[in-house]
């Protein structure tokens, strides 16, 4: 390094450790906006959501809150079908989720078996992501349908002739259905980017070794994608319990209460009821939920980062 | 052998796979060119005389979905140009904030990322009353915020993350402004981040039904909604739902595929990286 250099890097040095405060308010003025704004959509209605679980809430003549002390919360205790509604939401948690980290892993490894043509394969599977819950609902409607579906027809080729939406379990069954369509390829997405990022000396040490089939999958390759299928599983879960357009435009919550879900609930109470305040009990613990599981998530992404 | 066997088993679950996948698509797609009669036939039949008077139908007569499809574009786009704008330079601040309590802060952004969309209808229902946001746009653009805006924030952040502060440190030390360095160094360097997050917050606002459901009278109706107010008592439209279903899937596949490569750390807020 010649004298010249020297000299040339001082300044630099010097000027770095003045930029560096400077640097910090660049940082908060450019955060600012977005955090103002995003402050007054987030803190704001949860001081609300939580005073209208406080109070009864009138909507007739612009809208008004009683404070009713915890009668709200006090409900819960007594309402069995507020507990179902819960125990429905986990059942529905746990099939779709399980479902769908299943098959998006067989799936995921089936294609990594294919170099060639994966890329047109894999948008083909990725296609029912981008579909409006909404319409996924509706089509799942028009497919079951008892008189001209195509998939009730298909059922009743081989002898199942009832209206599918209209018994329980079909009804819970199609449900589960329609959300492992549209969302399975998501895991299989997140799997497959697990596989390709597989040291690929460590899978032929272990085929070396003579490992093969199941032996290699359960040794070598699940632990090397199971971070990614952890992300999955949280990003799903907290997915899972906000949408809920899937059942409400194909059973409402129907028949006898049998897809009823929590969000599902809260909707009717709130805005087919009118009884606002017993709702937002419910859409409190929906967050606590999801916050618990964010939280797990933060965990698994610091993880990584040390790693 | 052994290896062919797994391999010819691959094929085929990838096989049934696709016919899981396509076939309500493309039923949904050959539907909308049916006729009233055909399109509620007993035996499903690929044997018809295609008509396009459903697609006619809604673009003309007092149902028209028109005024739907303005208004979906408005508040699909409306929301992703100020969640993209603020969410980049937010995230960008985020990512190189060396402030103590970043943690929380990026916690704070994720949760309400998360947060459920029944828990939030609730008590925005009573500010937009309360504000007379009911029944209109900019409400339904304030709506999706609530979603679009932390997902652009965290994902940026997350893009930004990967810049290396060293080009960034050589900017600045060749004389740049904070600005400068920022937009025409750090910002070209997320081009693909950019598009990517934009995308996805363009599919979740146009996909939103719950929101807007609650949110928009007639004025404000978008696309979904129209799609879901063909349910009545009277039995389901299916050759008008399967026209306007498509109309409402095609364009956010396009989109979405034009993304393909980056979709994966997008749907995981950059949990997870590359094909």
């Amino acid at each position: 390094m010649t004298a010249l250099d020297v000299q040339a890097q001082e300044p630099d040095v010097e000027s770095r450790e003045v930029a560096k405060p400077r640097r910090i308010r660049f940082t908060g003025r450019l955060m600012a906006p977005g955090v103002v704004v995003l402050a007054a959509l987030s803190v704001l209605p949860t001081v609300v959501l939580v005073a209208m679980s406080f109070s009864t809430v009138s909507l007739v003549g612009g809208f008004r809150l009683h404070f009713a002390g915890g009668h709200n919360w006090a409900r819960i205790f007594s309402d069995g079908a507020f507990w179902r509604s819960w125990g429905t939401t986990a059942l529905y948690l746990v099939l779709t989720i399980g479902l769908e980290l299943v098959l998006g892993t067989a799936l995921a490894l089936a294609l990594y078996r294919f170099a060639r043509g994966r890329g047109a394969l894999l948008s083909l599977l990725l296609l029912p992501m981008f579909v409006a819950p909404v319409i996924v609902g509706l089509l799942g409607r028009f497919l079951t349908d008892s008189a001209y579906g195509l998939y009730a027809w298909l059922l009743s080729q081989i002898g199942y002739h009832a209206e599918i939406l209209a018994h329980g379990p079909s009804a819970f069954t199609a449900v589960v259905a329609m959300d492992v369509w549209e969302w399975t390829p998501l895991l299989m997405l997140i799997v497959l980017a697990g596989l390709s990022s597989m040291n690929p000396a460590v899978v032929e040490a272990a085929s070396l070794d003579g490992a093969s089939g199941w032996r290699m999958f359960r040794h070598i390759t699940l632990p090397s994608i199971s971070s990614v299928l952890l992300v999955g599983l949280l990003i799903r879960s907290m997915d899972a319990i906000r949408y809920f357009d899937i059942i409400t435009i194909t059973t409402n919550g129907g028949p006898a209460d049998a897809t009823k879900t929590a969000p599902v609930r809260l909707y009717e109470t709130a805005f087919r009821f009118f009884d606002i305040g017993y709702a937002a009990v419910t859409g409190i613990l929906m967050l606590v939920v999801t916050i618990v599981v964010a939280r797990g998530f933060i965990r698994v992404l610091g993880r990584g980062a040390d790693a | 052998m052994r290896r062919r066997g797994v391999t010819i088993v691959a094929g085929v679950g990838i096989a049934v796979a696709l016919l899981w996948t396509l076939v309500p698509l493309v039923w949904m797609a050959i539907s909308s060119f049916k006729n009233q009669t055909d399109v509620t036939a007993a035996a499903p039949s690929l044997h018809f005389g295609p008509t396009l008077e459903n697609w006619t139908g809604l673009f003309s007569g007092g149902d028209a979905i028109g005024r739907n499809l303005v208004n979906s574009l408005v508040v699909a786009l409306g929301s992703t140009v100020l969640s993209v704008v603020l969410g980049t330079m937010a995230g960008y601040g985020l990512a190189r904030s060396r402030m103590r309590r970043k943690k929380d802060l990026a916690f704070w952004v994720i949760s309400v990322r998360m947060a459920p969309i029944a828990a939030v209808i609730l008590p925005l229902f009573l500010m937009f009353r309360f504000l007379g946001l009911i029944d209109t746009l900019p409400g339904l653009i304030v709506a999706y915020l609530t979603f679009n805006l932390p997902f652009a924030i965290w994902l940026m952040s997350a893009f930004f993350a990967q810049v290396p502060v060293s080009l960034e440190e050589s900017a600045r030390v060749d004389g740049a402004g904070h600005w400068r360095t920022f937009l025409q160094i750090s910002l070209p360097l997320v081009k693909s981040g950019l598009v990517t997050t934009a995308v996805l917050c363009l599919v979740f606002a146009w996909n939103d039904y719950a929101f807007a459901t609650v949110f928009a009278g007639p004025d404000a109706q978008t696309l979904p909604v129209a799609a879901s107010r063909l349910v009545t008592s009277t039995g389901i439209d299916w050759g008008r739902m399967t026209a306007i279903g498509t109309i409402v899937v095609v364009p956010m596949m396009v989109a979405g595929l034009a993304v393909r490569r980056w979709l994966v750390t997008g749907l995981t807020l950059g949990a997870v990286t590359g094909e």
